[in-house]
């Protein structure tokens, strides 16, 4: 009976063991996705095999195994690298990206006004 | 308000809410390092096994990052013999390298290097290299100028 239970603990750490692993697995190459890679611009870390890319790859798992988090890692990366190695950008940005379809949205009610004027005249 | 009005003052908004963004987002930018990576100065010399002191080197020095896999690196290979002829002291960085074609590389073509170290990419991670060749011109202990890609005279010219 206690050999059996004894079975079923380990089994059970190495489940658990595998599942953390696979875990940290993806949380690294689901942030290597948003590394942009600047010798090969238009993809991502995870996806390039340059020496830049393999290279960041490695010091970033470093990092990670030693413990440091992800989100040190990342501002870390943009203190050396600037805001360009990562493919999200900070929410500043988005303002100057809406900014546009905001001009838009206005231009398109003074338009539409317009019109309502000269139907009614 | 006037409704003649509400376009131009909406415009106006706008306008000057991205002029503050696009300046917070310069000085955010500009952040790189402007100092060498301290990992230079505790990484022992490739030869010699000793440490570089950083007071040896004066007040102007090159860090050159090159690998003998790199053929670009050939192209500048001559101007850095030249520059050493000229008492210019390199740090030469061995970015990622086999050892025996890194020995192989330097007795066929020459060490126009003041120190050696082999690097396994921990360096470049911190120096925010992109690709070798890359060279750093570090004055009074300040990084001036970084040159992605070969030397060319024109690079070097006021430095000599």
């Amino acid at each position: 009976m206690s050999k059996a239970i004894y079975k079923i603990i380990i089994s059970l750490l190495f489940v658990h063991i595998s599942a953390v692993s696979f875990a940290n697995v993806n949380e690294l190459s689901d942030y290597y996705k948003t590394v942009r890679c600047l010798v090969c611009e238009g993809q991502s870390i995870q996806e390039s095999d340059t020496e830049f890319a393999i290279n960041l790859k490695e010091q970033i798992q470093k990092k990670y195994n030693s413990g440091i988090s992800i989100e040190e890692i990342n501002q870390e990366l943009i203190k050396i690298y600037g805001e360009e190695i990562s493919f999200n950008p900070p929410k500043y940005h988005i303002l100057l990206w809406g900014t546009p379809l905001i001009v838009l949205l206005i231009i398109f009610i003074f338009i539409r006004n317009k019109i309502r004027f000269f139907n009614r005249v | 308000m006037k409704k003649h009005l509400l376009l131009p003052v909406v415009g106006l908004i706008v306008l000057v809410v991205s002029v503050i963004f696009y300046f917070n987002q310069s000085t955010n930018i500009n952040n790189s390092r402007d100092e060498v990576s301290s990992l230079i100065f505790v990484t022992p010399d490739f030869y010699n096994n000793k440490l570089i002191n950083e007071n040896t080197l004066g007040e102007f020095y090159i860090v050159n990052f090159f690998a003998s896999w790199c053929k670009p690196c050939l192209l500048e290979h001559p101007l850095l013999m030249e520059m050493k002829k000229k008492g210019v002291k390199i740090i030469g960085i061995n970015f990622r390298d086999d050892e025996e074609n890194f020995k192989e590389w330097i007795n066929e073509h020459g060490n126009p290097f003041e120190y050696i170290l082999k690097d396994d990419g921990t360096i470049a991670y911190e120096m925010g290299l992109i690709g070798v060749p890359e060279t750093f011109f570090i004055v009074n202990k300040i990084i001036q100028k970084k040159i992605q890609g070969p030397l060319f005279y024109e690079d070097v010219e006021s430095y000599l």
